[in-house]
């Protein structure tokens, strides 16, 4: 009976406990996001991936950013004074650092006051990045690009320890406030490279303080601080607050059309939240339900709630709009693509890859995958950055079963007769599977005969490194808002390992990237850039699927958010209307 | 034969296994041929950054050097950093059990306790139409994907009911307790099925023994022979089936973890499959290894505690 009793008893308190469910912050302007991943640490130069670089941009900064309310996407000084002097040979650029931006307090510093940020400081964080002891992941960006980095580099790649006092030819601290660096050849996307969080700018006394638990112990100069101060790479929850002595900076006073709106918070010193609140949630059900409870902010509309969620016209569902939810369509810079592997001769046949191009139904992959909600691709820059052109269509986009079976006798095999058959690899989601399902059977109806083979990802990359691939689907997304960053893809030199996957190699396409790479943003350069997109259009080296689109919902209370492909310190310009927020979340 | 030097000796055993765990995954690591370097550069690696990343890793040193590197760490539970994330994996593996513990453990307690004393019910009732409904439920509540459990359980008792959070977790007593209430409940309900259906069958094979007629001749009521015969004498296979189901319980549950945001260990070896972090692998195997062995000892154990007429040789 005591037993009995006794297990009642916890029983009971349990149920009391499982009952005190959190309720929704309604006093303080919090933003409450979920994140579909592990962020795995907080260094900038291993943020390679958009978790970790969002989460690491709301504690570090850089020298530019892009304007938060301006599109297409410009640059806009961040802790540099100004946009940078370039010499004339379009080498050397100078930057003058802000004055008085301190690091947050932290107890690396003496005392445990946050120092003020000096030129020194980049020219820290950047040798970080070229580091061969900590293998940066965004060496990429500076790789053969800055004068003495990469000999620099070399040099201490056979030491036992990195030599950082050592004066380098191309990145120096001109005076505690004037930074300079020296380029060895042009490259106008290099500006670009100083918005991203891997150039961010980090505390010498914190990286030696930490070790190698930097990692996990942010300290910057940016509007937030992480609440507790240590990152824990499992915790599926963590929080930032307000970085109490961030330097004053005011919300923008222009704006594009589409922004306007937000121009309600212009002059405003950021950031203009007190408190943000991170949840690691992978699967798309606790996500939307949690958005749905008012307890995240805004989510992109999962594919499963595809329908309830959006009208066939692209609106909102009236349920949804009456509870006072927004909906936000924006085109993401990306491209996806089923590519062929050049090595092999079969697929060196311009008329083959052609047909197979025009046997590609690209609608019904869109309507079956992406509900009919994404662009499909006529090349390889997607709309929104120079070199797209929103009225080109391709000549060799399906589907046309007639002219595929055309260009296939063309090629030397009618019918498909005397071709092998041909593997499709892919990774190993579901999604993946069914995409290269489909294109079997959009390939069979000229007879071509496709073989579905599943990777996982490590698989396939190995794969497509070593050749062993003859067709394989794949995506791309923008690292800057660059066409130079879509068609280096397709560019000789770049072949595998590096980003052309395919091993593309068209000696008049090379010829004219190399001439636009080094080019600056002029009406030249785009010209330029939109030949070469036709090229990559008429030969399809790639048959080309679609430039995908955000539909992301968020609650009215939400100010200033838009979708962006660069979210890297969005946090500070958001804001959280606290009134409609008590009027409206309560109801959910 | 003294249990001490018993548990010594078997524990020791655990060293040639080890060795044997590191050779299987240190091969599987190396037949599987992806490159860890290329993996971790991304979509910008070049052949040269590769060759550096390689050397990094220790990739390039002797195959034997590598592998006693392994055997080294699994002595000396230092198994490094993660090549993907440059966390320390002992404080991951650390920070990750005791949430899938605040999980599980309850969930198979609280399963394993309902499955023994419904089991003994059926036994009871065997053969009537209690009997036969439970075990037509157990076949159905088994039938059911654990994933659709998760879909409406969520939806309909958190999101709908409001009864639970929908997901997530904060550490500390009584902390998590909305979190994993949930959860758990779930566990017990796919943990039902499976170990009802085993428990009745090992109780009915007992049921029909000598000793139990011997013990209904003497006049012992059905409770008695049931709690005090029966289920002693099953308890060598109930022993046998649960304890060796408890290092797993450490390793987590990755579809409710994934999906309650509980931050345990659940997808740490998945995700680490899917990124090659082989230090990772090879921690989470090396420590599962270790863990099933030391189990295996406490099962022998428990043998003699349960019968006397075993003895540990």
């Amino acid at each position: 009976m005591k037993m009995l009793q006794a297990m009642m008893a916890i029983l009971s308190t349990t149920l009391l406990l499982t009952s005190c469910t959190k309720k929704v912050d309604l006093d303080e302007k919090v933003l409450n996001l979920a994140v579909g991943s592990e962020v795995k640490g907080m260094d900038p130069i291993y943020s390679n991936d958009r978790y970790s670089s969002n989460e690491v941009a709301r504690v570090y900064e850089g020298l530019l950013e892009y304007h938060y309310l301006k599109r297409p996407y410009t640059l806009v000084p961040n802790l540099a004074e100004a946009m940078p002097q370039v010499s004339e040979d379009g080498l050397t650029y100078t930057f003058k650092i802000k004055k008085g931006v301190v690091f947050q307090d932290n107890k690396a510093f003496p005392n445990g006051k946050g120092r003020e940020l000096v030129a020194q400081d980049f020219v820290y964080s950047i040798k970080r990045l070229a580091d061969p002891k900590l293998q940066g992941l965004g060496w990429w960006l500076l790789d053969g690009k800055v004068a003495g980095l990469n000999e620099w580099r070399e040099k201490n790649a056979a030491k036992d320890e990195t030599d950082y006092s050592e004066e380098i030819e191309g990145l120096k601290a001109i005076d505690s406030h004037t930074l300079q660096f020296k380029l060895k050849k042009q490259f106008p996307q290099f500006l670009y490279s100083l918005a991203m969080p891997f150039t961010f700018a980090v505390a010498k006394e914190a990286v030696e303080h930490y070790g190698k638990e930097f990692l996990n112990n942010p300290v910057g100069t940016g509007p937030f601080m992480l609440e507790g101060g240590v990152f824990k790479q499992t915790a599926k929850r963590f929080s930032y607050v307000k970085n109490p002595t961030f330097r004053k900076k005011l919300f923008p006073s222009e704006a594009s059309d589409e922004f306007k709106p937000f121009l309600a918070d212009a002059g405003k010193e950021l950031p203009l939240l007190n408190k943000i609140v991170v949840q690691i949630i992978k699967e798309d059900q606790p996500r939307w339900l949690n958005f749905l409870k008012g307890k995240v902010d805004y989510v992109a509309v999962p594919k499963d709630n595809f329908e309830t969620a959006i009208t066939p016209d692209r609106g909102l569902s009236e349920e949804l709009a009456k509870k006072g939810i927004d909906l936000l369509i924006s085109p993401s810079l990306d491209v996806t693509y089923t590519a062929f592997n050049h090595d092999l001769e079969l697929l060196q046949n311009v008329n083959l890859r052609r047909a197979m191009a025009m046997a590609y139904d690209v609608n019904e992959m869109n309507t079956l995958f992406y509900s009919g909600t994404a662009l499909p691709a006529q090349s390889v820059v997607p709309p929104g950055i120079a070199g797209n052109m929103p009225d080109y269509k391709s000549p060799y986009r399906g589907q046309d079963i007639a002219k595929a079976k055309e260009l296939l006798a063309k090629a030397g095999y009618a019918d498909g007769k005397g071709l092998p058959e041909i593997t499709y690899d892919c990774p190993s989601s579901s999604t993946s599977r069914q995409i290269g399902e489909l294109f079997k059977k959009q390939m069979a109806e000229i007879g071509i005969n496709i073989r579905v083979v599943q990777n996982t990802w490590p698989e396939l990359q190995k794969k497509i490194t070593k050749r062993q691939v003859m067709l394989y689907g794949i995506a791309w997304g923008a690292d800057y808002p660059d066409a130079e960053n879509f068609l280096q893809l397709l560019y000789g030199p770049n072949k595998a390992p590096g980003a052309n996957g395919s091993g593309y190699d068209n000696p008049e396409f090379n010829q004219l990237f190399s001439k636009a790479a080094v080019m600056q943003d002029s009406p030249e350069r785009t010209a330029l850039y939109e030949k070469l997109n036709r090229i990559a259009a008429e030969q399809a080296p790639w048959i080309y699927g679609v430039h995908r689109q955000n539909f992301i919902i968020k609650h009215g209370w939400l100010r200033n958010y838009m979708a962006t492909d660069f979210e890297s310190g969005q946090a500070q310009y958001i804001n959280i209307d606290i009134a409609e927020k008590k009027k409206t979340a309560g109801k959910l | 034969m003294n249990i001490w030097s018993y548990v010594i000796r078997r524990l020791l055993y655990t060293v040639p296994i080890i060795l044997g765990v590191c050779l299987i995954i240190f091969i599987i690591f190396n037949l599987s041929g992806y490159d860890p370097a290329q993996i971790l550069l991304g979509k910008h690696a070049t052949a040269k950054q590769i060759a550096e990343v390689r050397a990094e890793l220790g990739l390039d040193k002797p195959l034997i050097e590598q592998y006693f590197d392994i055997v080294k760490s699994a002595f000396t539970f230092d198994f490094g950093r993660s090549w993907a994330s440059k966390q320390d994996i002992i404080e991951m593996i650390k920070e990750g059990a005791v949430p899938s513990l605040t999980l599980t453990f309850p969930a198979f307690l609280i399963s394993t306790v309902i499955s023994i004393l419904l089991s003994l019910l059926v036994a009871f009732f065997r053969g009537t139409f209690i009997d036969k409904a439970v075990v037509v439920k157990c076949v159905g509540m088994m039938s059911i994907p654990s994933l659709a459990y998760i879909l409406f359980f969520q939806y309909f008792f958190a999101y709908e009911m409001g009864w639970f959070e929908i997901s997530g977790y904060e550490h500390g007593f009584p902390n998590f307790i909305p979190y994993v209430s949930l959860p758990i409940i779930i566990m017990v309900i796919i943990s039902l099925g499976p170990d009802l259906r085993y428990f009745r069958t090992v109780i009915l094979d007992d049921i029909y023994q000598d000793y139990v007629r011997t013990a209904r001749a003497k006049g012992l009521t059905e409770k008695v022979v049931l709690l005090k015969h029966v289920l002693k004498n099953s308890m060598i296979p109930i022993i046998t089936y649960v304890v060796i189901q408890l290092p797993f319980l450490i390793l987590g549950t990755l579809l409710l973890e994934s999906f309650f945001s509980i931050p345990g260990l659940g997808g740490l070896t998945v995700k680490a499959v899917f990124d090659n972090d082989f230090p990772v692998i090879k921690a989470m195997t090396i420590l599962s290894a270790m863990a099933y062995v030391i189990f295996t000892v406490i099962t022998d154990i428990l043998y003699t505690v349960v019968d006397p007429r075993v003895r540990l040789k």
